[in-house]
């Protein structure tokens, strides 16, 4: 019976002219943004590829240096787009993408593409989340708000039922044919995407990206799940077609525009942010308490001082079997690295809070439930962003830390003599991968949570809803 | 006596209207009852206690035996509807809407057989493959026709059946009501057609503000004598 329904349903659907235009709409701009999304992520993947292997070259083909001044020379670390952000660009547009690597000081990621376009970025993409995220749902709204409503207006529920169907076969019946419709005008863009991605040479293609694409293709057919059943219900409880369907448009409203910005105010309201300026004073003046490795007189570095002479049995800086500049400088380098690390954790910590605050309004709101999915999955989220700023720290500290051992190395007079220009070649290069799923699966566990519990609670209470519906 | 339509004592108090005032009714396989009355009597008020769409306040509606409000699934295996302004769907042609109506009454015909129900209730036969949105009012009453009689119920409940339909066709539904009567099915028919009740009908029911205040054989009245008699209850 269920079938019959799901049937009849689809086949009412795919020869409803209305919804042949919308769907072809809404096929069109995904089918686009799938394909422009292609073509930006090739474009910046290709450039940043580029730029990394320049600067990389440009770094190891230095000539004989002091090794300090390699470390002052430094490098940038640019960030790969991961392969599903050609769905799901996610921060990516707001947050940097390269950050320049240098000694005595972690610099902040810059270079976004919101930064270098025009304003009208700041309206949103057309990405595929956008169409998925906002458009489907209002596709769906306006497939399935006379579920119920017209059936009941043009009197043909009251013959559907006499043929000894329950209200609760009928609105299952309804939501797998209109799911079914839905997936007809999605599936087509996935399917483009996961071939884009599995067969263009630009994509590391593998198991993890697959795991991805597929948590990615799963996660939306429950936020869809959600609105075709949410649809149905209200459908099926409202008076008029009129009324459910302005009730679904005041919650897609609500739920998409209002709650999502009201959040994101809270948020920033709540846990608000130093700017920028403050923090490079807060660190400038943190710093101050830590060896300054450029000045002999620092009181820190004169202890320093002591302590290597004590330490090495010998009465004058010349006599050390290490540079006494090395060494200062790598504990200087070990001192502001943590002051960096301590306000830039507070900084993440904060925005981390503010995100914290947006995706528990998930479980109120389905659209902050996948949105924060969506993103995870495609790499592009805040998460993510740290994970490649701390990389591109780590790689920083550990490149200047081996350029200050080799100071260290040369012994005392270092500051007139240089390293061979072959040193530089045995120097690590930057190279930065996109953490593997099952790092990022715990930090989706709460929108992932949100989804099923939105899913879960919607079909048993609006099911119970339908069953105890009056027909005439 | 099983009768296969009985309501006892059954009663309809919505919130600002009393529609049913303890109705007493029984209908014995082959009979065709018709209920007569105004709108708003309580006609349809009868047909959806029968069909379960609506609770009683009080009293008790069954069909076949069977209590509506405690087993309103089972029953509707017992019954066909046909409404007053049949509406069937739209994007589909009439045989289809007759074979999705056939399937979720478990029915699973051939196509052959579908045509026949479709042409023996009267529906021309180029038109069966036509979508219903291009059918006129009597061509969706005589899909609808095909669909209760595709059913087999033993119960009929009809509600304004031949509304909208032209005199040939509903000639030919009088007809096909009478051959299933004949074959043992009870039919429940609101009408304000007296003389189809008077043709079809072996017994007639005045209703009036929620009450079946007279019941009468048709066999004992002529038509004019029925009209006189509806008349005198609705001054």
């Amino acid at each position: 019976m269920i079938h019959s329904i799901a049937q009849k349903e689809f086949v009412s659907i795919l020869r409803d002219r209305r919804f042949g235009v919308l769907s072809v709409l809404v096929l069109a701009l995904l089918l686009a943004a799938t394909l422009v999304g292609r073509a930006s992520y090739r474009t910046l993947q290709q450039e940043r590829v580029l730029a990394q292997s320049t600067v990389n070259e440009q770094f190891r083909n230095q000539p004989a240096r002091h090794p300090h001044r390699v470390a002052h020379y430094g490098s940038f670390a640019f960030r790969p787009k991961s392969g599903l952000s050609l769905l799901d660009s996610g921060v990516d547009t707001f947050t940097g993408s390269a950050v320049y690597l240098e000694a005595h000081q972690q610099n902040s990621v810059n270079f976004s593409q919101a930064q270098q376009s025009g304003s009208l970025i700041r309206f949103g993409e057309m990405t595929v989340a956008f169409v998925l995220q906002l458009l489907v749902p209002l596709l769906i709204i306006f497939l399935c708000f006379g579920a119920f409503t017209q059936e009941r207006e043009t009197g043909t529920l009251k013959l559907l039922l006499s043929q000894g169907l329950t209200m609760r076969q009928v609105a299952w019946g309804k939501v797998r044919g209109y799911s079914q419709a839905v997936a007809l005008v999605v599936a087509p863009a996935l399917a483009l995407a996961a071939t884009l991605l599995f067969t263009g040479e630009e994509f590391a293609s593998g198991a993890d990206l697959a795991a991805r694409l597929t948590l990615f293709v799963l996660g939306y057919a429950v936020y869809f799940f959600l609105f075709v059943v949410g649809s149905v219900v209200v459908s099926a409880t409202q008076a008029s077609s009129r009324a459910a369907l302005i009730m679904l448009l005041g919650f897609w409203i609500v739920s998409g525009i209002i709650l999502p910005k009201a959040t994101a105010n809270l948020g920033a309201s709540l846990y608000p942010t130093i700017t920028k300026a403050q923090m490079d004073a807060d660190v400038h003046e943190q710093a101050q308490h830590g060896i300054n490795g450029h000045d002999p007189h620092d009181k820190r570095a004169e202890a320093l001082k002591a302590s290597l002479l004590k330490k090495y049995g010998v009465d004058s800086e010349e006599k050390l079997p290490v540079s006494l500049a090395g060494v200062q400088m790598a504990a200087g380098e070990e001192y502001s690295a943590k002051v960096y690390q301590q306000h830039f954790a507070a900084l993440n910590a904060t925005y981390e809070r503010q995100n914290r605050l947006s995706d528990w309004a998930g479980l109120l709101n389905p659209y902050q439930a996948i949105r924060p999915l969506s993103m995870g999955l495609a790499g592009s989220d805040f998460t993510h962003y740290v994970h490649f700023q701390q990389a591109a720290e780590a790689y920083r500290y550990g490149l200047v830390q081996r350029l200050n051992g080799l100071q260290a190395s040369m012994g005392p007079g270092d500051k007139e003599r240089r390293l061979d220009a072959h040193t530089w070649h045995e120097l690590p290069v930057f190279s930065y991968q996109t953490p593997a799923l099952a790092w990022a699966l715990p930090h989706l566990l709460l929108p992932m949570g949100a989804l099923l519990l939105w899913a879960g609670l919607l079909s048993w209470l609006g099911f119970r809803l339908i069953a105890n519906t009056t027909v005439a | 006596m099983t009768y296969l339509l009985e309501a006892k004592q059954l009663r309809k108090q919505y919130a600002d209207k009393l529609a049913l005032r303890g109705l007493n009714l029984q209908i014995a396989p082959g009979e065709v009852f018709c209920l007569l009355g105004q709108n708003g009597a309580g006609k349809s008020t009868t047909i959806n206690l029968f069909l379960g769409f609506v609770q009683p306040t009080s009293g008790a509606a069954f069909v076949n035996g069977l209590e509506v409000a405690t087993n309103s699934l089972q029953i509707k295996k017992h019954l066909a509807y046909i409404p007053e302004n049949v509406m069937l769907y739209p994007h589909l042609t009439g045989l289809e809407n007759l074979a999705l109506f056939s399937r979720l009454a478990g029915f699973r015909y051939p196509e052959s057989e579908l045509l026949t129900y479709l042409t023996d209730a009267g529906l021309p036969p180029e038109a069966v493959r036509r979508r219903v949105d291009t059918y006129s009012k009597g061509m969706r009453q005589k899909v609808g026709i095909a669909i209760a009689v595709a059913k087999h119920a033993q119960v009929l409940l009809l509600d304004e059946p031949t509304s909208g339909l032209d005199p040939k066709a509903s000639n030919e539904f009088s007809e096909l009501l009478r051959r299933l009567s004949g074959q043992g099915t009870a039919v429940l028919m609101a009408t304000h057609d007296i003389f189809r009740a008077k043709e079809v009908g072996t017994r007639v029911g005045i209703m009036r503000e929620g009450e079946l205040v007279d019941v009468r054989p048709t066999a004992a009245l002529n038509a004019q004598e029925l009209e006189q008699l509806y008349l005198t209850y609705m001054n």
